[in-house]
């Protein structure tokens, strides 16, 4: 063994990217992806959070991009802010500040780990390293073993 | 998942990372077999592809005479 570091993730993705991540971490925790224009009723109880560290780029000024996902009557919607920052509104009807709060937080750390998986699974193979292994622990933690060939 | 995809004979010198991505996207990263700084070299492909690099600990081969590795370490998006 060499050396030992750890990264903390910053996530600059277009638009397509971001919101692939987002269906994986939803799908992941048991999320389904809505469809149009559903927005939750105006007496529910809503949060709204953001991923630290994001930028989302887009070539599209203007354009409505966001993508929606509900389970147990918690509806979480992503979105770009008008600083190209990920943002993300929590909103259920019968569930605490806190509840909705921890709910988003947990939806949004999932999409920063699927991002860097596939962000690191993208710029590794293009550079010639070769994963031998990959497996998702009792942590939910994502392992991969990548090797390379100096040549 | 396991990949049977490594060559499985090879002359050339083998680098290993083992990457841990954390349910909140942070990374451990260990990197093996490189002797001297040249690890940190290599290291700083992956902090270009993560992110931020928050803390680094070298252990006893970090010390070992270095060797010369080059890196294409281009920002890709």
């Amino acid at each position: 063994m060499s050396c030992v570091c750890i990264l903390t993730p910053v996530v600059i993705a277009a638009w397509p990217q971001f919101s692939a991540a987002v269906v994986a971490a939803a799908t992941t925790l048991g999320y389904t992806l809505m469809d149009g224009e559903q927005k939750g009723a105006a007496q529910d109880q809503q949060v709204s959070l953001e991923i630290e560290q994001s930028e989302i780029v887009t070539g599209q000024l203007g354009r409505d991009q966001r993508v929606r996902v509900m389970r147990d009557g918690v509806m979480v919607t992503f979105s770009r802010d008008a600083r190209g920052r990920a943002t993300v509104c929590v909103s259920g009807k019968g569930r605490t500040e806190e509840e909705l709060r921890a709910l988003g937080e947990e939806l949004s750390r999932r999409v920063v780990q699927k991002y860097v998986h596939q962000r690191l699974l993208d710029e590794i193979k293009a550079r010639q390293f070769v994963v031998v292994e990959e497996e998702v622990d009792e942590n939910q933690a994502i392992r991969l073993k990548v090797r390379h060939w100096d040549g | 998942m396991k990949y049977n995809s490594q060559p499985s004979t090879n002359p050339m010198p083998q680098r290993e990372f083992e990457i841990i991505i954390a349910p909140d996207g942070s990374v451990e990263l260990t990197v093996k077999g490189y002797k001297g700084k040249s690890c940190l070299e290599a290291m700083k492909i992956f902090e270009k592809i993560v992110g931020e690099l928050k803390s680094r600990r070298e252990t006893s081969e970090f010390y070992e005479p270095e060797e010369r590795v080059q890196w294409n370490i281009d920002q890709r998006h």
